[in-house]
This record gives structure tokens, sequence and C-alpha cells, in this order.
């Protein structure tokens, strides 16, 4: 059973999308949940404060999902956060990219919260492994 | 709809946010038309589209999906260079862009969208397929909803490992909803009443699938019904108004506790003095409250000014002309309702800027200027008003032409065409009526004169002026008040009972000597240097039984004529705060407030309150009535 306790961070520019991802979340049972609307600001608050999990949009303006998840594992302290792409760059070439920078795993939008569950119980899965 | 909750509310905040991303890409498509190889902004619109469908995607609107997405699969073409920007292919983007908004404009309003028309996306697959031209030119196809996606699931399910299939369908699939025609939205009137008949023509394969939409939004003079009733503010704001609050809620206990003290009997100097502080304190602060609510419906003109590149540019494109929109000051805050009620007179305004105001680049260059002509649009705050205006470096207007069309029209008569000076004669433009084109272009010609403009920009208690050079352009100036909220007047009394006019329209107040008055075609007038002002009385245009003969007579500016209200006394000048009656609307009566003494005062709405007696069948015998109560 997952620790419904986790906190997220939902990366997005666009507020709606938040929202959606988080009312998703909170149908799972997550409501430990922080928001950063591009991956600068999601990278100074994930060095300030403990989070447990990172879903993040891709295309976003002044650091995008990829440079963002690029940073997390490159940082020896955010290293192990699971990190899950959300994006609807549906294409061959970013899913490769996104898997070889260290995603955990890789959304397309849009779905739904049976979607997003089965995909973090496969990262949970694959973390306690 | 779809399986999670909050549904309604997120529908609503992402239209508000969309919208606003839309106006966004529409600026940025100005931009790219002058710097087409912009990789920035090329990125920008590209976003612009990709963050909509993505919206757009989870809330199930599946034609905004479609469009979005080839879109956006045309901005990822254009950035890695395999297709290049050009003037069709323009012309396809933006009619993209407006078909998005016709959405959100039909999905505000409750039923999902129309299906995408199909000509859009013919030519949007065409526009990817690169031959463009082709199809253009011909009738509308029903387009093929083959997507040049490549076979990613295949690879996508082996690299993460998971089956994710259906994702990609609602995209690759073009899905063709049961989607109510768009019929039943005539009210729509939000943001595009001007650029709809603009795109119209530009690509000739506008079909009916999208008529109801643009035909209904076409008329939008009126803007009552479709207006956001959300708003969004600062939390700083917010804050500010619970601190006050607060603050008023401490303050009234202390009121509570000196009242209880004086109650029994404590009326020591030192108690008097704290009462007389703390009422003092209690002003201050509820004034500081009244601001910061103020505050809270402000919002920045940009919002509004946003929307006019993208008018200008393509009103330009349609008459051959070359303008450039600049807009400066979009930070300028104004009252929300205020903003929404301007949209219609400054959409008439640049339109009228671009068609009548410039020139076309040959007569330019034939009197010297560059051939692109430009629009300034600015607002800036001065002092307790907002200040908008509209310059352009066009030809300006000649006052002789003018005077002659308006007596060619038959709008004034010879002889008082020829006593008005040079900045009078560009007032007439202003008369019901007046047209400066001889023929009537399909642009600005038609629906709302200026007029109309003016008599918007009153109902919102502003100014409008105009100054133009020949030869060297023409500037139109809209003064307005901060807020609506507060309104200066004038208090004045008449059969025993006092009223509120709007300062705004008061030039002066005299005694009224009854010597005085002359009658002119039988109505009873006063000349006030050397200009012959009809005289009315409050009471009469009440219809009430006068109950003395007036004393005062208040000098009042109303759209473009003045004229004298005739009241007993008056009381004195006051801000007011207007309640609007609930269920009763009389005549002329704007709303009500309490003045300082506690009683209930009529706020008067005089334009309504002269109109009325204008239209009235009975207004000769008032008129009459009006002229007896002079006659002794």
């Amino acid at each position: 059973m997952t620790d419904k306790n986790l906190r997220f961070l939902v990366v997005d520019d666009f507020s709606t999308m938040r929202r959606i991802v988080r009312n998703l979340l909170k149908e799972l049972g997550f409501t430990n949940v922080d928001e950063a609307e591009d991956g600068q600001v999601a990278l100074h608050k994930l060095k300030t404060q403990h989070f447990d999990f990172i879903v993040s949009d891709w295309n976003m303006p002044n650091m995008t999902g990829i440079e963002l998840l690029r940073a997390v594992r490159a940082d020896a302290q955010l290293k192990p956060i699971p990190f899950l792409m959300i994006t609807a760059e549906a294409k061959r070439e970013n899913i490769i990219e996104a898997a070889t920078a260290g995603a955990s795993g890789y959304i397309v939008k849009p779905f739904t919260a049976a979607t997003l569950e089965e995909k973090m119980n496969k990262i949970f899965q694959n973390l306690s492994k | 709809m779809s399986d999670f909750a909050g549904m309604e509310e997120l529908l609503q905040d992402f239209l508000l946010e969309s919208t606003e991303l839309l106006s966004d890409v529409d600026n940025k498509l100005v931009e790219l038309e002058k710097r087409p190889n912009d990789r920035a902004l090329l990125n920008d619109i590209f976003r612009g589209f990709h963050t909509i469908k993505g919206g757009a995607g989870f809330l199930n609107v599946a034609p905004m999906v479609t469009v979005c997405h080839r879109t956006e699969n045309l901005f990822d073409k254009l950035r890695n260079s395999e297709l290049q920007l050009s003037t069709k292919l323009m012309d396809v983007i933006l009619d993209a862009t407006g078909a998005v908004r016709d959405m959100f404009t039909t999905l505000s309003q409750g039923p999902p969208p129309a299906t995408p028309d199909p000509a859009l996306l013919a030519a949007l697959d065409a526009a990817l397929a690169g031959n463009l031209e082709a199809v253009v030119e011909s009738a509308p196809i029903v387009a093929q909803t083959s997507t040049n996606e490549p076979d990613w699931d295949a690879l996508h399910v082996a690299v993460t490992s998971s089956q994710e299939t259906h994702a990609a369908a609602p995209v690759a699939s073009t899905p063709t909803p049961a989607a109510q025609p768009a019929a039943p939205v005539p009210t729509s009137v939000e943001v595009i009443p001007a650029s709809a008949p603009v795109s119209t023509p530009s690509t000739a394969v506008a079909p009916a699938p999208k008529a109801p939409v643009k035909a209904a939004s076409s008329g939008g003079s009126g803007s009552i019904s479709g207006q956001e009733n959300t708003i969004r503010i600062d939390t700083v704001r917010l804050d500010q108004v619970l601190n006050l609050s607060g603050e008023i809620g401490l303050t009234k206990n202390r009121l509570t506790t000196l009242r209880t003290e004086i109650l029994q009997g404590n009326m020591e100097t030192n108690t008097l003095r704290s009462l007389d502080e703390a009422i003092s304190q209690l002003d201050l602060l509820v004034s500081d409250l009244q601001n910061a609510v103020m505050k809270t419906r402000m919002q920045p003109i940009g919002r509004l000014f946003q929307k006019y590149p993208r008018l200008a540019r393509d009103l330009a494109r349609q008459l051959g002309k070359e303008v450039e929109l600049v807009i400066t000051g979009e930070e300028t805050e104004l009252d929300k309702t205020m903003i929404e009620d301007l949209n219609d007179p400054l959409v008439h305004l640049v339109r009228n800027a671009v068609d009548h105001g410039v020139e076309s680049p040959e007569e330019r260059i034939a009197s010297g200027k560059k051939p692109q002509s430009l629009v300034e649009l600015t607002a800036e705050q001065v002092g307790d008003h907002i200040v908008i205006e509209i310059t352009d470096d066009g030809k300006g207007m000649n006052p002789e032409v003018l005077r002659r069309k308006a007596i060619a029209k038959g709008l004034i008569d010879a002889e008082t065409a020829n006593s008005l000076d040079e900045k009078q004669c560009l007032q007439l433009i202003f008369l019901p009526g007046f047209s400066t084109k001889d023929q009537i272009s399909n642009v600005s010609g038609r629906g709302v004169g200026m007029d109309v403009v003016r008599t918007n920009i009153q109902k919102l208690n502003g100014r409008i002026d105009i100054n133009s050079i020949q030869g060297e352009g023409t500037r139109i100036s809209i003064s307005l008040p901060l807020t609506l909220a507060i309104l200066p007047v004038l208090v004045v009394r008449a059969c025993n009972q006092p009223f509120a006019v709007p300062l705004a329209m008061v030039r002066e107040i005299i005694p009224i000597d009854t010597t005085a008055i002359q009658e002119v075609s039988g109505r009873p007038t006063i000349v006030v240097r050397d200009e012959i002002l009809p005289l009315k009385t409050l009471s009469g245009l009440l219809n009430w039984e006068a109950t003395q003969k007036p004393n005062f007579g208040v000098l009042m500016q109303s759209a473009e004529k003045s004229f004298i209200l005739a009241v007993d006394s008056f009381v004195g000048r006051d801000d007011v705060v207007i309640k609007p009656l609930q269920n009763i609307r009389p005549k002329g009566v704007a709303g009500a407030t309490l003045s300082g003494d506690g009683s209930v005062v009529l706020v008067l709405d005089m334009e309504d309150l002269l109109a009325g007696q204008l239209d009235n069948a009975t207004a000769g015998s008032i008129m009459a009535r009006n002229a007896d109560n002079y006659a002794y």
C-alpha cells in the first residue's frame, strides 16, 4: 500500500493543468501536493523543501521538464526522487530522450486517474525492487 | 463529461486562462509577421497551442484538440524550417486561432463547441503538407483526417513498459463528436465582434458551420450578457481588505465599550475624547476599506488592449494598408466593469483609425510620409482620471469637409454650420447619422457610429475629445473616472425633496432671474454669455407638481446639448455610492443613496430623464406646463 502522505510537486506552466493533476492525485488519495509553474521554480522548491515525487510537464518556458529532469538527476540529494513526465509530445525521440535522461515514467495527456495510478504503481514497484 | 470532480469550475478556469493565452498568441502572431524567423516567437506560439490542446484534452473538447494539434504541428514544422511562413499560411493560422476563440465563446455558454470547420481543417492539412495554394483556392473539402503522426505507439510501449495506446487516439482519430450546431448562442458578445467580419473574407472558404457563431458575434454592440463574472485578484489586495475589516472590527469594539460607559453616565472629557478619536479612526478606516475594495475591482487595461494589434493587422491587410499599432500603458488599471464596456468604443476607434485615419501606402509616399503608418493606443492615469488616447499619423480631418458634409446630410442647417469654429466642426462627427465616407465600407461605416461611441463613453461618465491636424493625423482622447462605484454628485432640492445629479455634467450654477427668461418657439430659455440655453424645471422633467418658483439654475452639459436645470435650491456636492433600486426602475432614476443625515436621496440619470421627455408624446404639453410656471 502506498503511503498517502507522500509529498508531490506538480510542475506545469498552465495553472489549469496543475489543478487537473492536483485533482487527479486527490482522487487517488494524495493530498500533500505543492505546485511550481516552471522548472526553475520547481528546482528551487526541490532544493529548499522535501518532496517524494515529481510530476512535471515537458514544455514550459524558462526551464523545460527535460532540463528539470536532468538537473534533478545530476543532484546527489534529489537524484532518488521518482520523476513522472507528463506531456502531449507524442513522439518517439521524446520518449527516448525522457527515458535516457532518467524519467521514472512517461504519461501522455489527456489521462485519467486510473492511468495515473497505474503509472505510479509501476514506478513504486520498480522502486521497491 | 470526464471522470473527475470540480469539472465545471475547472472549465471556467481553463477558459479564463486559455483566453488570455490565446490573446497573447494572437499578438505574437502579429509580431511574427515582422520577424518570421524568430525562433523564440515560434516556440512561444507553439507552446501556446500545445498548452491549450493539453487542457482541452482533459476537458474532452475534441474539436479544440484537433484544431490546436494541427496548428501546433504547423509551428513545429515552421520552427524546424520545414515550412516557410507565407501570408496565405498566416491567414490559415489566424483562422485557426479565430476558430479556437469561437470555441471558447461557445464553451463558456454551455453546450460543447461544434465540429471544427472542415474547410479550416482542410486548409491546415494542406498547409502541413506544404501545398496550401491548392486548397485555399478550391471549394471546401471535408478534411482527410490522416495526421502525419509517426507510429510512436509501439516505441512508446517499448520505452515505458506500459500500454498507453489510448492516449494517442483522441488526437489521431479526429473525432466527430455529436456536436450540436452552435445555434443557441445569440448573446455571444465577447471579444470577437471586430475580427469576425474581417477574417471571413480573407479566406473565401468560410462555410456554414462557422456562420452562426460569427453572425451572432458580429452584431455585437451591446455587452451585457456575455461578460465574465469571475475576477482574478492579487492576494495582496485581498489581504488588505481583510486586514482593514479586522481593524474596523476592533474600532467597533472600542466604540461599544465607550457607548456602555457613556450610557452609564460617564461623561468625562477623557471618555468623550476617546469617542472622538475612535470615530475619527473609523472614518479613516472606512475610507481606506472603500479604496481597498475598489482596488480589487481594478484590472489592467492591457487585457483589453491586447486584442487590438490583431484587429488592426487584419483590417489593414484587408484594406491594403501598412499599419503598426503601438500600445503603451497596458498596466494602467481601471474598474473591471468599465473595461468591459470600453471594448466596443475602442474597437470602433481602432478600426476608424485604420480605415479612415491613415492613408494607403501610395498616398503616404505621395505626401512624403513613410509607407507604414503608425497608430498609437495609450492609457495613463492622470490624477483621478484615466486618459486613453488613440493617435494616428494619417491625413487628419478637414473641418470644411466635415462642415459641408453635415449640411449636405441635413444634420445641421447652414447658418449654424457657418457659426462653428474649426474645433467645433470636428465635433460634428459625433452627430448621429454622420459618416465621412461617401461609400459605406464594410469595415467601419456600419453599425455603430461615433455618436454611439460617445454615448457609451458618457455612460461611463467619461468625456471624448478630438484633435486633428490636416496632413499630420488625428488624436482622440477619452477621459474616464477611475471607477463608477463612487460618483461625485451635486445635491439639489425640488418639490421639497433632495436629488443628486452627476457632478461631471454640471458646468455652473446660476441664480434664475425670472425677467431673464425668454420664450423661443414657445419654450423658456435663458441667455448665458450669448448662449441661448433651454430651461427645464426638474419638477417638470419628473412630471411632478412644482411646489415653488425655482430659484437656481444648474447649467448642465448632456451629450451634445447644454441646458439649464431649474431647481428650488441646492445642498452641495458629495461623493456618493449609488445603490441600484431593486425591482422598480422609475424613469430617470439611476439609483438611491443616503445623505449624511440618513435621508434617502434619489440619484438622477439625466440622459434617461431627458430622453424620456423627448420620446414622450405629451412632451409638448409638459413643455407648455413648464412655460406656464414662468408665465407670471
